[in-house]
């Protein structure tokens, strides 16, 4: 059902993280997160040999792994990122992402493109074109930027005219990797074409949102001479926008049009999405019961809620109207912490009492 | 009329000059736009969080962020946590470049920009007025195995000017503050193929070194650096146009000393106007190519300074020299008024940039805003230098206003006068109303470019061409102060044609040769000089007044 779509659109998804594991067990069940630690540990993706052992890409992706290997640690990360993102951007609400954890890798058919589905594609999209940028910038990529799109054909490149953006190459990879799936499957299927949409929302929400930030350094550090670059946005940014467009989804549908399929709104007074706008295909379900046919429909039984608010955290709407339970708790909290800007944080212990509100 | 060439010159000349000069001027754009690529390049980097494992190190030993000797790296401080290694521990290492790539001395500078991204914790957050405190090595080295070589070392202190955009809640846990971005480093040469910055922020609580500086996700910086190809440009304008002005200025001072009279004060200024154009002309920069000169952008600076002030102050002379009051001027002195907020402008912005770029030359990464002192003295003289600046703008434009008040004034009385005078103050008004014209466009062409170029993106497509503006406004505008220059020497030479029978208008037959020069009827080069038969003139025209 839906929530087969989530895992669906993750990087990890339709299963081609699954493969990152090790390859030797399959282990449907094997919960998203636990495989994508078990990835960060298993250390980098370094030979080609490692490529054909990771199951669930496509033959493709495949290529494209061994013939860009060190890009593939920053594409792990980059899926990391977007299971991070995902889940603090829902956090609040019925659907919480966290159902990943417990879902099959695998869903069983993915036919319906849901709201949810849409969101997991774009930031999935943004994360990886994030993360590989991230990693050019660092100096872990050996063919970023200046081998890629440089400004002004020149036969001396990086010494004649510098490098262009290392973001312009962390959205082609984003591109050439993530969009072969739905690509190798024909652009026929309107569920392809909503995932392409959908990725490239996302990218362009990381597009549209670069700083330009500038540095004056001309005589006595005057305006005279003006540098400008582009700066990638934190991810939350990234994260935020793209949930805004998830608020503001548009439901469409596939239509013919000559000899190319286009996806057009459903409803017809409504003004035609844009690059940057989420669409779906099909309502979502309201992700209040547990369904043991659907794996990962957790349903909202035993969420926390929030008794004061109205919103979708508040008791009423999180629990279905199932109604809550109110039970007092001691928490043990830190207080009066002394932090060090890393890794270090030295606290007193304080007790309190809390109402936790649960759903029934 | 033997006043300066631009009045004895047919329209016709004067006008084929005028296109000559457009043709170069359209030339220096083109060569900029279309030739160059943009002025500078920007790189950002992120810091590679490596772990030092020793706890007290002996000797410096150098992280590499990746390559064959990488370091230990972490890749976010969630490990760190895990594996507590404490903050003391962690190094933060750049190499610039990228992999792959390698810096030379064509680019001439290096300025590097750092940035942190500080994550809002409702517990852990930046307090007030924090300063970051950053231990800071440099390292170069001409080879991809070789030893590093320490090129600087310093502990830096900068102040986090942060702002949290939105409110600060638990749910906005985790968004990044908005930091301005920090001067870090600047080297004026860049004499080496590879560099190495690493930096450790130590923390002391009982010294509160780095304390409630938040919690630091990333370093980020950005290196920036002149374009390989934008300098060879520029060094090949600046190669063509210092034999131009070169030449033009031997040519000019040779036609004054050919007269019978010594030299006039205008005439002085507009060959010091000539020799300060030189002086920024003369490309020295070549041998940065091939020495490690890291002052050169403070020499740099020096020239433009020079050929600024020689500029505004010779705007005032030629003014003063032009307003037709009947006063002897004629000397230096006489201007001290006017010229002195422009030597006292320009030495404050000299003493601001001998404290940063100055003091730059031993450590490349002072800056003086860093400080709060510093900040201070820096402002303080940025605003005497804009207030000088102010003033001066004052007095040319009090000035410019006197000049055409008297022009208006001796326009009413011209037909009145004998031709002789007439033609004089004629030819004045003439040659100042041609310069008045020149300066504006010039100065207009400059605000203009200046605007397009901070405006714009930087390059514009035209069909399958980028035009670089930036590139265009840097070469368009310097060959266009050259052109002004050049121009002012040649058409404000004493010309060597006879006035005697000629028509009145000023104009004359061509082909008169420098024959003539011995036996130089000046009337006069400026008003108030006068020598021979011009003092009946000026006599003459006092008694008029009267």
């Amino acid at each position: 059902m839906a929530m087969d779509d989530f895992h669906g659109g993750l990087v990890c998804t339709q299963d081609y993280c699954d493969g990152w594991m090790d390859g030797e067990t399959e282990r449907k069940t094997e919960r998203i997160n636990r495989y994508l630690a078990k990835l960060s540990s298993v250390g980098s993706i370094r030979d080609e040999e490692t490529c054909e052992r990771l199951r669930g890409l496509i033959q493709r992706q495949v290529q494209i792994c061994k013939r860009s290997v060190e890009v593939m640690d920053a594409v792990r990360r980059g899926a990391q990122l977007a299971i991070d993102e995902c889940q603090f951007q829902f956090r609040n609400r019925r659907w919480n992402c966290s159902t990943l954890e417990t879902m099959p890798v695998f869903g069983k058919v993915i036919t319906q493109g849901t709201r949810e589905a849409a969101f997991v594609y774009a930031i999935s999209a943004a994360s990886v074109a994030f993360a590989v940028t991230r990693a050019c910038s660092s100096g872990e990529l050996e063919k970023c930027g200046c081998d890629h799109n440089v400004h002004g054909v020149s036969p001396e490149g990086f010494q004649w005219s510098g490098c262009s953006d290392n973001i312009a190459y962390g959205v082609a990879f984003s591109q050439s990797f993530v969009d072969v799936r739905e690509r190798s499957k024909g652009q026929s299927s309107s569920r392809a074409l909503m995932n392409l949409h959908n990725n490239e929302a996302g990218r362009k929400a990381i597009l549209s949102h670069m700083r330009v930030e500038c540095k004056c350094h001309g005589v006595s550090g005057s305006c005279e001479v003006k540098t400008c670059w582009k700066a990638m946005p934190p991810f939350r940014k990234v994260g935020n926008v793209i949930k805004e467009k998830f608020d503001g989804a548009t439901e469409v549908e596939q239509r013919k049009v000559g000899s190319t399929k286009i996806l057009v709104p459903r409803n017809s007074q409504f003004k035609p999405h844009t690059d940057e706008d989420l669409v779906y295909l099909e309502p979502s379900p309201d992700f209040c019961d547990f369904d043991a046919r659907t794996p990962g429909m957790l349903g909202t039984v035993g969420r926390q809620c929030n008794r004061t608010s109205k919103a979708i955290d508040g008791c009423e709407l999180m629990c279905c109207g199932r109604g809550f339970q109110t039970q007092e708790v001691e928490v043990v909290d830190r207080c009066s912490c002394k932090f060090h800007w890393c890794c270090y944080v030295k606290c007193k212990q304080c007790r309190k009492m809390v109402e936790v509100h649960t759903c029934r | 009329m033997a006043g300066a060439i631009i009045e004895n010159m047919s329209t016709k000349k004067l006008v084929i000059v005028g296109i000559t000069l457009l043709l170069f001027q359209a030339f220096a754009f083109m060569v900029g736009g279309l030739l160059a690529p943009s002025p500078t390049t920007a790189m950002p980097y992120t810091a590679t969080k490596c772990v030092d494992t020793v706890k007290h190190r002996q000797e410096k030993k150098w992280f590499m962020p990746w390559g064959p000797n990488r370091c230990v790296k972490i890749q976010s401080f969630k490990e760190a946590v895990a594996q507590k290694i404490e903050a003391n521990n962690i190094v933060f290492a750049v190499h610039i470049p990228l992999p792959n790539k390698e810096m030379s001395s064509w680019f001439q500078f290096m300025l590097v920009i750092l940035q942190f991204d500080i994550a809002f914790k409702m517990y852990n957050q930046i307090e007030d007025g924090a300063m970051v405190t950053i231990d800071v090595g440099l390292a170069y080295r001409d080879d991809t195995v070789g030893e590093w070589t320490q090129m600087a070392q310093s502990f830096e202190q900068r102040k986090l000017n942060c702002n949290f955009t939105t409110t600060k809640t638990l749910e906005n846990e985790g968004r990044f503050y908005e930091c301005d971005l920090m001067p870090f480093m600047e080297v004026g040469s860049v004499s080496h193929k590879y560099y190495l910055l690493n930096m450790r922020l130590p923390v002391n609580e009982r010294k509160k070194v780095n304390m409630g500086i938040g919690e630091i996700k990333d370093i980020r910086l950005v290196s920036i650096h002149q374009n390989g190809g934008f300098t060879r440009v520029w060094f090949a304008m600046k190669t063509f146009l210092t034999p131009s002005i070169l030449i033009i200025m031997i040519w000019y001072w040779r036609r004054i000393t050919l007269m019978s009279r010594p030299p006039v004060l205008l005439e002085k200024v507009i060959l010091a106007l000539g020799i300060s154009m030189t002086f920024i002309n003369i490309p020295v920069e070549w041998f940065s190519i091939s020495f490690n000169w890291t002052w050169m952008l403070l020499f740099g600076d020096i020239r433009q300074g020079i050929f600024y002030s020689m500029l505004l102050s010779f705007w005032i002379i030629f003014c003063g020299e032009h307003l037709m009051d009947q006063t002897e001027r004629n000397r230096f002195s006489v201007y001290w008024k006017q010229v002195g907020p422009i030597v006292f402008g320009s030495f404050c912005l000299f003493i601001f940039d001998m404290c940063e770029r100055g003091v730059q030359l031993t450590n490349p990464f002072y800056s003086i805003w860093a400080s709060e002192v510093g900040t201070e003295l820096a402002m303080a003289f940025i605003i005497v230098a804009g207030i000088c600046a102010c003033l001066y703008f004052l007095f040319l434009c009090f000035m410019v206003f006197q000049v055409f008040r008297n022009i208006s004034g001796k326009r009413s009385s011209l037909p009145a006068m004998s031709k002789a005078r007439r033609l004089h103050y004629e030819g004045l008004i003439f040659r100042f109303k041609f310069l008045m014209l020149v300066t504006l466009f010039c100065a207009a062409m400059t605000v203009i470019f200046f605007i397009i170029s901070q405006v714009n993106e930087g390059h514009w497509h035209w069909g399958e061409r980028t035009v670089q503006v930036n590139s265009a406004f840097f070469t368009g505008i310097y060959g266009m102060w050259n052109l002004y220059v050049f121009a002012i020497m040649f058409l404000y030479a004493p010309s060597h044609k006879r006035y005697g029978d000629e028509q009145s208008s000023g104009q004359c037959i061509t082909g008169d040769g420098g024959a003539s020069s011995g036996e130089d009827i000046q009337l006069t080069t400026t008003i108030t000089r006068v020598d021979g038969p011009t003092e009946i003139y000026k006599m003459t025209g006092k008694a008029a007044q009267e």
